[in-house]
């Protein structure tokens, strides 16, 4: 650890309004009369603390209507970043950035010719609208989008500096009013009408007291732009700080800088303001000097490492105020930071008996067998200083840039921020002020583990956790000073041998070298990146959109998007279930992320090609042909289930889904397929991809009999529905292999000998389903019908775990299920089952559900939306956003339930917008609850963003022309105008 | 010297009863004081005594405050008593239930009919799954880590209670018994085994401690036995075989319930 004397920085604040007192992530200002006293200004004061915000982290965007020659010639700086730099110029047309190398043109809204003819023609009428009134006014400027008309092109009035508005404005005034006209206003009347008039009925007139101007575009575009720019940097309004010098009217017209006044950010005024600082503007007077005072503020904040405000949108954040020992393993897991590398519960930085502060790390496994688990790495979170009772804390987990806050004493006792990089996956960043002997720590890493190596390198420790032939490696720098902890990490997983310590030593050197607030500027736009075509809006209900993202978040940061990603059923956030992948990787989790992030569809998927010889052998070890996939797999792709457990009952019930749960086979082809339907990635489907497709059919073809009258069968299997077992013909496994049959012989064509394809085919038609076209349902399993009939949704209150409150042999003597089971063929594989055979099979076997799975009733929701049962498709929406926050497992503790978030959002995306891509295009079939205003889902097609928004009287898709996409029913306006 | 007090009646079932507060003397790391009170005879409780190799104290007065007198001393940590009136009809003995009801120590409450191995080896400590009721066993349990006694927790469930899901067993009831030690059991120690059931309590627990030779019941109460009140205390003390440690709870307000949780805000609301 470095620790060094506090740096003798000015206080920050000092003589500054209380409101602009404070750490901002972006200003956005006006140039002439705010950063500058005029166009000729010396501009270098303003150039150097532009530079220096930028290396500091801080974004800038000056806005102003004159020309990039005019202003990057004046300022002339040439920020190194990460804090950007933008000119948004003529009046919201134009956009530069500007790096190292000068400024670039990153927007540009180009006037059709039509549009510039009728420009032109709407000042020309302007002007002899004036000259008509005796006013002598004359078109001075032909600027892009836009014309200029001068007022009172008289000599002495030629280049009056901004110190002199308020003689302009009444030297202006005057010679309208002489003229029988109401002053400015009447000017920019005339203009209006001229322009509306020239076919520009939505024309932006504005006036600087000499001009009045006519255009397509205004500042409040480009502060529009720029506030959508910093969302996609992970910045929101509130953290921005606006600065102008004329918010306030002028002559009777909207001051020139109340565009800029867009969203929550904080603006103030630097100039005279004739007509008084509009409400919601804060005075600052002074000029460019009060304006260079804010910067170097900013300055010294940034340099004395303030950490950057909690922005205060409950939609986008999930708080634990408090710390209650009995659910604090829970909360934990709820606010655990993950990055697809690495996970870090969210436990207190301090030290405290019922926390139990965690990292775990993706695809390594210590032990064997289904002892396999996932190792605990060495823990980065922690500090020495011990929590003081009774205490006030709060932590609150930012979703939109995957930050946690964690504040404990109301006296800013410690105040920590901690983020685990997405833009670097495996390196976290720790910063925190507050009591020096609370930040204090003897080491960075702490194990939780005995058996951890440890050393030192260059002065960063480091500690190495063993896990089967490979291990995780972590290292970690701290520096304190002045009353500020700044901790860099990083950790290095490999699965295949003992990483090397200094490789995470180099790691902890390149984030140290990017410093605190590089590597969070990069972290947060990295975010903004995956919410933009993953997010979810629910206009209605706030609670409920804040546990639809609080599920997106998780399932967003559980993922690896390179290489292979081994998802457990609790992902990164808990130790829960040993790290095994299950189904839930493939059928519930995949499919958000091949439909709005693909490469983490991918590396899920190559985890699966990877052990794809393991399940062949595994096939060849059961005497069947193709690959047979584990229900459940850790590293080397052999089955890990046990064979064995103690129910939550307390009885000792033997384990038979490894052996006997075989859909999992045709799951991951299905993942597969799903995959490659969203994202066209061709070479994965002519690759690896129908690798999968036809080793998987392979395996159904030598595991299906065929009885004496030529129909087919699989015997003795577990579905989806766990608690009959064995049974034959189970109604999901039969169809899904059916499906995985058709499906390979159709993708298999020249790649496989015909007659092979062929028998796919004939096994497939053959496969007996269980469907009766009487009553149009299917029967779950052969005999499913004779069981006892008993209705559990008479019996008690749903969901409950019918085995346990049953018993395991009553509940298999019944017809009792634990989850959707033929229902899943509805959800999963519509096209494989009868058409309008949803309702009929929903009535009969949804009152037979307990929903003692967890993954039950986010896919009932699913159904009952595509059922327009609305009602109960909302509550078992919001049930299944409950399930973790509420704990209704009582094993949160363990890590969250990845599955049932991949569930709901497959019931907002499936279910109630109704989407579902075909090989040749993407269908929207929407439903919309009365409780909600709109329904908005953000994918990503083909490789192209999708924004689907759904009201009750208008859906409207945007997105590039080149996305096929069909709106099923007419009653909707649908409109198309490209992302 | 810390003190265990041995309530010896001049009955059968003093010897059972010094047994058992021997067998906590030693975990405890406690002498054992062997008292007697009441004008029946002392010959059986002081030839009990005797044979332990104990002197008998008298204490004079009536037996309830009398053993209140002596427990209320600094160093008696748990008072033994026997439950007479046994067996038959198997009620609890008057001066039992008036001990056991008033007393702010923890008691030990023995059937003249449990049986008396040489060391206390196994405890039971039947859990409802809330902080107040886990908290009261937390001393003894501390102290039987050093004594090498095992401590089986055992849960019952019931309709109410039952988790909603169980999604893969062999996975899902390691997850929740390891949160419900990490909630339930906070005593400091390295492991506990955990016993999970459902149905009836009272049945449960009977039958795990018969299941477990458990030698002791430890048990956190609030000292009401009024009709309908606490009703596994009841039949433990009936109906049981095993000597049941009772620890009086100090129940919260009504007011401090609601401030407790007030103070812990769940994730439903974020009040400014």
């Amino acid at each position: 650890m470095t620790v060094a004397e506090s740096p003798p920085l000015v206080p920050p604040g000092r003589n500054l309004p209380e409101e602009l007192a404070r750490r901002f992530e972006a200003i956005v200002f006006d140039w002439d009369g705010t950063a500058v006293p005029d166009r000729k200004a010396d501009a270098s004061q303003v150039r150097d603390l532009v530079e220096q915000l930028s290396r500091a982290g801080l974004h800038l965007a000056v806005v102003t209507g004159t020309h990039v020659g005019n202003v990057d010639g004046q300022l002339r700086a040439r920020p190194s970043g990460p804090g950007l730099l933008y000119l948004c110029l003529n009046r919201g047309s134009e956009v530069y950035r500007v790096g190292l190398d000068g400024a670039e043109l990153v927007f540009r809204r180009q006037a059709t010719s039509e549009e510039d003819a009728a420009l032109d023609a709407a000042a020309a009428a302007t002007v002899a609208a004036l000259a008509a009134r005796g006013v002598r006014a004359a078109v001075v400027s032909q600027r892009l989008n836009r014309r200029k008309v001068d007022l009172i092109p008289e000599p002495e009035w030629a280049d009056p500096p901004k110190a002199r508005i308020a003689e302009l404005l009444a030297a202006v005034e005057g010679r309208l009013r002489q003229a029988g006209l109401d002053g400015l206003r009447d000017a920019v009347a005339i203009a209006e009408g001229a322009a509306t008039a020239a076919g520009l009925p939505a024309a932006k007139v504005t006036s600087d007291a000499k001009h009045v101007e006519i255009g397509l575009t205004d500042k409040a575009d480009s502060a529009r732009w720029v506030l959508a720019e910093l969302w996609g940097l992970g910045v929101a309004a509130s953290q921005v700080l606006v600065a102008g010098d004329e918010f306030g009217p002028l002559g009777g017209i909207p001051g020139s800088d109340s565009y800029l006044l867009l969203g929550d950010a904080t603006a103030f005024s630097v100039g005279r303001e004739p007509t008084g600082t509009p409400p919601g503007v804060v005075a600052f007077p002074g000029g460019p000097d009060a304006f260079a005072g804010v910067l170097e503020d900013q300055l010294a904040r940034r340099r004395a490492r303030e950490l950057p405000q909690l922005v205060d949108d409950e939609r986008w954040s999930v708080t634990v105020r408090g710390f209650d020992p009995e659910r604090e393993r829970a909360h934990a897991a709820l606010l655990t930071l993950a990055d697809g590398v690495i996970g870090t519960s969210g436990s207190p930085v301090g030290e405290h008996a019922a926390a139990r502060p965690r990292v775990l790390a993706a695809g390594v496994y210590a032990g064997a067998g289904a002892e396999s688990e996932l190792p605990l790495c060495p823990v980065w979170t922690r500090l020495d200083g011990e929590l003081p009772e009774p205490l006030w804390f709060e932590r609150r987990l930012d979703l939109r840039t995957g930050t946690l806050r964690q504040r404990l004493g109301r006296n800013g006792e410690v105040d920590a921020l901690l983020f685990s990089s997405l833009a670097r996956p495996g390196t976290p960043v720790l910063r925190a002020r507050g009591l020096p002997e609370l930040l204090e720590s003897d080491r960075p890493l702490s194990a939780v583990e005995s058996g951890i190596e440890d050393g030192v390198v260059d002065g960063v420790e480091w500690a190495r956790a063993q896990a089967g032939d490979g291990g995780v490696v972590a290292a970690a720098r701290d520096r304190l000073e002045g009353g500020v902890l700044d901790r860099f990490a990083a950790y290095v997983v490999d699965a295949t041998a003992a990483p090397d310590p200094e490789d995470a030593v180099d790691l902890v050197a390149g984030a140290r070298l990017a410093g605190f607030d590089g590597l969070l500027g990069e972290h947060r736009a990295r975010w903004a990146q995956r919410w933009h075509t993953a997010d979810v809006v629910i206009e209605g209900d706030d609670e409920l959109q804040r546990l639809v993202r609080f599920a997106l978040f998780h399932l967003m940061s559980s993922a690896a998007d390179t290489g292979e990603a081994a998802v457990g059923a609790r992902g990164l956030s808990g130790p829960a279930y040993r790290g095994h992948v299950f189904w839930d990787s493939d059928v519930f989790v995949l499919p958000f992320l091949a439909a709005t992030h693909p490469p983490a569809a991918r590396a899920m998927l190559e985890y699966r090609l990877r052990r794809l010889d393991a399940a062949r052998a595994n096939a060849a070890r059961l005497g069947r042909a193709g690959a047979r996939f584990p229900w459940e797999s850790a590293a080397s792709g052999a089955d890990v289930t046990p064979s064995h457990a103690f129910d939550q009952a307390g009885r000792d019930v033997p384990i038979r889904t490894g052996e006997l749960e075989e859909h999992i086979v045709a799951d991951v082809a299905w993942a597969a397929s799903f995959y490659v339907d969203w994202t066209d990635d061709s070479a994965f489907a002519h690759g690896p991809g129908r690798e999968l497709l036809v080793e998987t059919a392979r395996y159904w073809a030598s595991r299906i009999r065929r009885d004496a009258v030529g129909r087919a069968h699989i015997d003795r299997v577990i579905g989806p529905d766990e608690y009959h077992e064995p049974v034959d013909d189970n109604a999901f496994t039969n169809v899904m292999a059916r499906w995985n049959l058709r499906h390979a012989a159709a993708v298999a064509a020249g790649a496989v000998a015909e007659d092979e394809r062929r028998l796919w085919q004939e096994l497939a038609d053959r496969l007996v389903d269980g469907f009766d076209p009487a009553t149009q349902i299917y029967e779950q399993f052969a005999g499913f019908h004779r069981l006892e009939p008993l209705v559990v949704a008479d019996l008690a209150r749903r969901p409950f775990a019918a085995d346990l409150l049953l018993g395991h042999e009553r509940v298999a003597r019944a017809q009792v299920v634990k989850q959707a089971d033929v229902l899943m063929l509805h959800h999963l594989v519509p096209e494989e089952v009868a058409a309008g055979s949803l309702e009929a099979n929903l009535s009969h076997y949804e009152p037979r559900t307990a929903h003692g799975s967890s993954l039950s009733p986010a896919i009932h929701a699913a159904l009952f939306a595509r059922a327009r049962r609305l009602g109960a498709a909302l509550d078992a929406l919001k049930l299944s956003c409950r399930l973790d926050v509420d704990d209704l497992t009582g094993t949160t503790s363990g890590g969250v339930h990845l599955a049932t978030m991949g569930g709901v959002w497959q019931a907002l995306v499936f279910g109630f917008a109704g989407v579902r891509a075909t090989p040749r295009r993407l269908t929207v079939d929407p439903v919309l609850p009365d409780a909600w205003d709109a329904l908005e889902v953000r994918l990503s097609f083909r490789g192209f963003p999708v924004r689907i928004r759904i009201e009750h009287d208008a859906i409207a898709v945007d997105a590039d022309p080149k996305v096929p996409v069909s709106v099923l029913g007419t009653r909707h306006r649908v409109f198309s105008k490209g992302a | 010297m810390k003190k265990v007090i041995a309530a010896l009646d001049n009955s059968a079932a003093a010897a059972t009863v010094l047994a058992t507060a021997q067998k906590l003397g030693s975990v405890f790391g406690a002498e054992i004081d062997a008292v007697h009170v009441g004008e029946d005879g002392d010959r059986i409780a002081a030839a009990a005594a005797a044979a332990a190799g104990l002197e008998l104290r008298r204490l004079e007065g009536d037996v309830v405050p009398a053993l209140a007198g002596a427990a209320a001393k600094e160093d008696a940590v748990v008072l033994v008593v026997g439950a007479r009136g046994l067996p038959s009809g198997r009620e609890l003995g008057s001066t039992a239930l008036e001990v056991i009801t008033s007393q702010p120590k923890p008691v030990v409450v023995v059937p003249p009919d449990a049986e008396r191995p040489g060391r206390l080896e196994r405890v039971l400590v039947p859990l409802e799954g809330t902080p107040l009721t886990s908290l009261a066993p937390k001393t003894l349990i501390q102290l039987a880590d050093d004594a090498q006694i095992e401590v089986v927790v055992l849960h019952v469930h019931d309709e109410a209670t039952l988790p909603l899901f169980t999604d893969q067993p062999q996975h899902e009831a390691d997850a929740w018994r390891e949160e419900f030690v990490a909630r339930y059991c906070p005593w400091g120690i390295g492991s506990v085994r955990v016993d999970v059931r459902v149905g009836r309590r009272e049945e449960e627990i009977l039958r795990a401690a018969a299941e477990a030779k458990a030698d002791l019941i430890a048990i956190g109460w609030a000292q009401k036995l009024a009709a309908g009140r606490a009703p596994i205390v009841h039949e433990l003390l009936e109906r049981g075989r095993t000597p049941v440690l009772l620890i009086p709870l100090r129940l919260p307000s009504q007011r401090q319930s609601r401030a407790r949780r007030s103070s812990w805000i769940s994730l439903q609301s974020s009040p400014a």
